[in-house]
């Protein structure tokens, strides 16, 4: 059960600010239908503040973010809830609640004071707690799972919302490397069923792996963007995080795979 | 969603307040046993009795049952609006700017005026001044707490200050105000308070939903399709109309709004708002404290609002200091 429809999400050159401070000016970034976009950078450089605003949590002060097209800031927000579903970084979550009462909320956008619970809705909450592997701790309270199935749990949430559109900011922070690879394959899974993803990622590694399309960020500005393959280089790598590195090919994968990352060149692992 | 522990929760709580109901029309200087008490409300009783239940203590129990339910729902939002359980309009100094108004009417022209009008515009200032002092934060946050408890304070002076500057008669008509008592309602303000509890009561269960949401950071909350500002504002109007509106009927019975949602948050199912059953608690709350005022020390009688503030009290410090981990605060 795949969404239906696709759906379009493009920055035109906009500036993000938070009060006076300009974080990024003049961004330009269209979302590749279909394919994993991971967004990477320095702490700092405003990677989570551009999916903010592609998600319209944060009105840009200047230009406009295009939901199939349209300013999505006048569009009506439940219009665009159903296209484009969003896992923040803060989930925090009122005490008590179960994972079932959090996929439930994903279904709001799809339903109306007039509209309650439809075959619809038990259908796409079935998807969901399946999809992300969570239909055996339907009936848990969020607060006593685990990091790694609380964070499958919001994802069920936003998988929920049958959306075309999917942003994640740091979907594996604070998470083991099990965690963080039962995450990716899930995200990896719902890109293979036709959804559009962002997500902003804070290892290059991780990025490199599970990513088609990458957005390289520094002090508020988009330095390099495209496949992993085609734009991570040692040069990057230095620009971005100040550090050497060799690349090779991950010769299970074919995608680049850093090693020897060091402070600086002279350094020799010998 | 069908769910079974709201449902019965709130029936739980609807038999309670029904109870608390019969037991207030029946107790008092003349005792009616409860049969008789619902022979009165059906009209079948003696005069006598029928005076006593639907003349003397039916009204009383009504501007009770409404106030109390109006303040309830009003702390519930308002604590929902600011994510933190310790912002009720009774702590962000609402009730006590309506206060201030409805004794500046009391004592600037010798007799109440339209004190739900009066009441009304001293909670909106109080809102509206506090809101202010937030600066970008809003309702979110310890600004606005801190800012209201600080109008709050201000307010309750400038009502001390009126008090002691007129004649001895005008602060005795002005003192029920002060204290929160049932014994100084007009009809007039119950029945502008009913309309505005009904009307309050709709509208929230229409943006219910949105409200629901509000638990969760802003970021979900908006990618849920809520409109954020929007609910915001109209939670905020909503909660300082049933609060002026109550305050005009029983004066600033503030831990009301603290008490009812805890205890209605307690016994609900997480994840839902429970403002239908943080009405019905807080109705409860005020009839029962208004009955214990009126007959423990009968005849002398309590104001209800000491009687919630000696049962409050130790429960707002219980809140405060009993660890906790749960995200509302």
């Amino acid at each position: 059960m795949s969404p239906a429809q696709t759906a379009t999400l493009a920055a035109d050159s906009i500036t993000l600010a938070h009060r006076q401070f300009t974080v990024a000016e003049n961004l330009s970034v269209t979302l590749p239908t279909g394919k994993v976009t991971a967004i990477v950078g320095p702490n700092g450089c405003g990677k989570s503040t551009l999916l903010n605003g592609l998600a319209r949590i944060h009105a840009p002060a200047k230009g406009s973010v295009l939901l199939d097209g349209k300013d999505i800031h006048r569009l009506p927000s439940k219009d665009v809830a159903r296209k484009l579903a969003l896992l923040p970084q803060d989930n925090t979550a009122p005490e008590g609640l179960t994972v079932a009462d959090l996929v439930r909320f994903g279904r709001q956008p799809h339903q109306g004071w007039m509209k309650q619970w439809s075959n619809d809705d038990q259908q796409a909450f079935d998807h969901a707690v399946q999809a992300a592997d969570v239909a055996g701790l339907a009936e848990r309270a969020l607060d006593t799972l685990s990091g790694g199935q609380r964070q499958r749990a919001w994802i069920a949430m936003a998988v929920a919302q049958q959306t075309p559109l999917l942003l994640l900011d740091e979907p594996t922070s604070a998470l083991d490397l099990g965690h963080q690879i039962e995450v990716f394959e899930l995200i990896r899974t719902l890109s293979g069923q036709g959804k559009t993803i962002a997500m902003v990622v804070h290892d290059l590694a991780s990025a490199c792996r599970y990513a088609d399309h990458m957005v390289a960020m520094k002090a508020g500005k988009i330095i390099e963007e495209g496949t992993p393959a085609e734009i991570v280089s040692p040069e990057l790598v230095q620009d971005l995080y100040g550090v050497s590195c060799d690349l090779i090919q991950d010769p299970a994968t074919g995608s680049p795979l850093l090693v020897n990352v060091r402070r600086n060149s002279n350094f020799s692992a010998a | 969603m069908p769910d079974k522990r709201t449902t019965l929760a709130n029936s739980s709580l609807l038999v309670l307040l029904l109870l608390a109901v019969i037991t207030s029309l029946s107790m008092g200087t003349v005792q009616v046993p409860p049969p008789d008490v619902l022979q009165a409300l059906m009209g079948n009783a003696d005069p006598m009795t029928a005076f006593v239940v639907n003349e003397l203590r039916l009204s009383r129990v009504v501007a009770g049952l409404l106030s109390g339910a109006a303040l309830a729902m009003a702390g519930c939002l308002m604590q929902t609006l600011a994510r933190n359980r310790l912002a009720t309009p009774g702590i962000i100094g609402i009730d006590n700017a309506a206060t201030a108004f409805a004794v500046a009417s009391v004592v600037g022209v010798g007799l109440s005026l339209a004190p739900s009008a009066m009441a009304l515009a001293g909670a909106a200032c109080a809102t509206a001044i506090a809101f202010g002092l937030a600066g970008a934060n809003g309702t979110r946050g310890y600004r606005f707490i801190v800012a209201g408890i600080g109008i709050g304070a201000i307010a309750g002076a400038v009502t001390q200050v009126m008090l002691s500057r007129v004649a001895i008669d005008a602060a005795n008509a002005a003192y029920p105000w002060t204290v929160g008592s049932l014994n100084a309602r007009s009809g007039n303000s119950v029945l502008v308070l009913a309309i505005g509890l009904a009307a309050g009561y709709a509208i929230l269960m229409l943006i219910s939903r949105a409200l629901n949401t509000l638990q969760f950071s802003d970021a979900v909350a908006i990618a849920l399709g809520t409109r954020l500002k929007a609910t915001r504002i109209l939670g905020l109007a909503l909660s300082v109309l049933l609060t002026g509106l109550a305050v005009s009927v029983c004066g600033p019975v503030g831990l009301i709004a603290l008490l009812a949602p805890e205890l209605a948050r307690t016994i609900c199912r997480p994840g839902k708002v429970p403002l239908t059953a943080s009405a019905l608690a807080g109705a409860t709350f005020m009839v029962a404290a208004d009955l214990l005022g009126r007959t423990l020390f009968s005849p002398l009688e309590i104001p209800v609002g000491i009687i919630t503030a000696i049962v409050g009290s130790p429960y707002l410090l219980w809140i405060l200091l009993k660890p906790s981990r749960r995200s509302l605060t």
